[in-house]
């Protein structure tokens, strides 16, 4: 029985780790290209629910339709965002502090731009997969599988995307460096502006992909940000293997270590190893440097 | 390196004797409550830059602030001492805290001090709301602290209990903290900081210990957040964990960031006037508050890029353009 209770936990991990990886992950690619810290990052998590809310709610449109529509929507807003808001601040002086303090600007207006526009109830979206699935004593709704395949897909695109094609190499040579990828006749802006909207589509992914299992409120993106800054600490900026592990060992230690100790203590313990993790391992689990 | 007291030195000393006369205009408490909190943040917006000056985002300002509050508070709740005394060694606990910090984190280069410092906010929220409850209260804080009082028994004794009173201690010590760092920014140790902002390695191989300017200047940063902490605890009187979270830091470095990085009038401009403008005018679009503060803020930031500090320079350099014209 105990050990059902851990497999159980453990596959609660695998989705909450897949849905913070996502999110870190479009948080990792931001920095990575443009430097920036995005504290607006969540608002998209948060818009890509009511993205979900929205079309499969109101307008009765399938999961997958839903998802890929999210992607879309997401990822032309951010694109937008990067247009007006973070283009124009580049080549400052002081880039990096003024970009962000603008993302936390906006965060604010798209929080209370959703309140006004939606309303601060939490809203329910309907599931599509009804059912359970058991799977030897371990007991998993259709709905979760579905969000832990549809999860893993993604991850598996960007990876593809990142690592075998053009426009990919191009985003990782300016991660690395911006000059020098200039030089090969790279166009950095578009470069970042198609960073910008890939990371805000991650994001808005998964907060429609997470929308039927949690519902939607405009207040969302405050927590996740927290949550994606710590994966992001614990598997190393920039690093998307890191991101993906850092994701799924909090997503792990969230949901199996809630059911031997308090919340409150496994967040104590959490923050207090990942210091002693950043003390002694600057980079994270697998960043370079 | 004593320059001469330019004319925005006047203009601004001029502000602040006004400030003094005040009272005199006005009795209305809600006044002297925003004028205080306005006061308090000048002096925590002045300790964020600091250590901006040294080219880091410390995003646990808002803790050192808090452990300069909660200090502070259970000093003067616990051991009966007087506030004078509490609100030093508040500045100090939170001072030689940063320094432990500073050590472990300013060796490395890059964003680590952030993330660090992200990290430590968030641990130290957790601890004060869910931990040792019975001394720090938990989620709901302390309440009730105390307003200081000063007395020399024959000759007076004030209490600061009311919002004007408590406007003049606010009052001097956000003077003291400019003149502060005023002298900071115009002496060696200023050039130094921004030596070490504008180029750590050029700065390091001139000889000098950038990691040790830098554990400093978090240190003077943090003592001033805690004692911003300090006087946010005995002036409001309640305190809870909430209050120095991670999205409170947010705020002041917005403060700073319009006002104009760098310079010592810019963050104590920002911070008067974001907080008058969210307070005395925004106060009435309710829902829209935040946003409407949001967009100003955005939109300083894109068409301001040196902040507000930089207007009376634009203005005359316009000016100047102007009548060459003609």
């Amino acid at each position: 029985m105990e050990i059902m209770l851990l497999f159980q936990g453990g596959l609660n991990g695998i989705m909450l780790g897949l849905n913070y990886a996502l999110i870190a992950l479009g948080l990792s690619l931001i920095f990575g290209i443009m430097g920036i810290v995005n504290f607006a990052h969540g608002e998209m998590y948060m818009l890509g629910g009511y993205v979900a809310y929205f079309l499969i709610g109101r307008f009765g449109l399938d999961f997958f339709s839903t998802i890929i529509a999210a992607v879309v929507i997401i990822g032309l807003f951010g694109m937008l965002l990067e247009k007006f808001i973070f283009r124009p601040l580049t080549m400052r002086p002081k880039e990096a502090l003024t970009s962000m303090i603008a993302a936390v600007g906006l965060a604010w207006v798209i929080q209370m731009g959703a309140v006004i526009c939606f309303g601060d109830l939490d809203r329910n979206v309907p599931s599509t997969f009804k059912g359970i699935i058991n799977i030897g004593g371990v007991i998993i709704t259709k709905e979760r599988l579905a969000t832990i395949i549809i999860g893993i897909i993604l991850v598996l695109l960007l990876n593809i995307f990142l690592l075998r094609t053009r426009i990919g190499s191009a985003i990782r040579a300016v991660a690395q460096d911006k000059e020098a990828a200039a030089l090969q006749g790279i166009q950095v802006s578009r470069i970042s502006s198609l960073s910008f909207g890939i990371g805000s589509a991650l994001a808005g992914s998964a907060g429609a992909l997470m929308a039927p299992i949690f519902s939607v409120s405009p207040f969302l993106g405050g927590e996740v940000i927290l949550k994606a800054f710590l994966v992001v600490i614990l598997g190393g900026m920039g690093s998307i293997p890191g991101a993906l592990l850092g994701g799924l060992v909090l997503g792990f230690i969230e949901s199996i270590g809630c059911l031997f100790f308090s919340v409150p203590s496994v967040s104590a313990i959490t923050f207090s190893l990942i210091i002693i993790l950043l003390i002694i391992k600057p980079q994270g689990l697998l960043g370079r440097d | 390196m004593i320059k001469k007291p330019k004319i925005i030195d006047i203009v601004y000393w001029a502000i602040f004797i006004g400030l003094f006369f005040l009272p005199l205009f006005t009795k209305e408490s809600y006044i002297f409550h925003i004028f205080c909190l306005i006061g308090i943040n000048i002096i925590f917006a002045c300790s964020l830059n600091t250590i901006l000056n040294i080219g880091e985002l410390n995003l646990a300002q808002t803790t050192f602030m808090g452990i300069g509050a909660y200090i502070s508070a259970l000093i003067v709740m616990r051991l009966a001492l007087p506030f004078w005394i509490a609100m030093p060694i508040a500045m100090m606990v939170s001072a030689t805290i940063s320094l432990a910090i500073g050590f472990l984190t300013l060796r490395f280069k890059g964003a680590y001090f952030l993330l660090f410092t992200f990290l430590f906010a968030e641990l130290v929220r957790v601890l004060l709301s869910n931990f040792w409850i019975g001394l720090f209260g938990g989620v709901p804080g302390l309440t009730n602290i105390p307003r200081p009082s000063m007395s020399i028994p024959g000759l007076f004794s004030i209490k600061f209990s009311s919002n004007i009173e408590f406007y003049y201690l606010i009052m001097i010590l956000v003077l003291v903290t400019i003149f502060v760092m005023r002298r900071i920014d115009m002496s060696r140790l200023g050039l130094l900081f921004k030596a070490i902002s504008q180029s750590e390695s050029l700065a390091e191989s001139t000889g000098l210990s950038a990691m040790k300017f830098k554990i400093l200047g978090c240190a003077i940063g943090c003592g001033f957040a805690g004692l911003a902490g300090s006087l946010y605890a005995h002036f409001v009187g309640i305190i809870t964990p909430h209050d120095f979270s991670i999205h409170a830091v947010l705020a002041p470095v917005a403060y700073v960031v319009v006002g104009g990085m760098g310079s010592v009038y810019g963050p104590v401009l920002g911070t008067t006037f974001l907080m008058a403008l969210s307070h005395f005018y925004l106060r009435q679009f309710g829902l829209y508050e935040l946003l409407i503060y949001g967009v100003i803020i955005i939109m300083i930031i894109r068409f301001m890029p040196e902040g507000l500090i930089s207007i009376p320079r634009n203005v005359s350099h316009w000016y100047g353009r102007l009548s060459k014209k003609e």
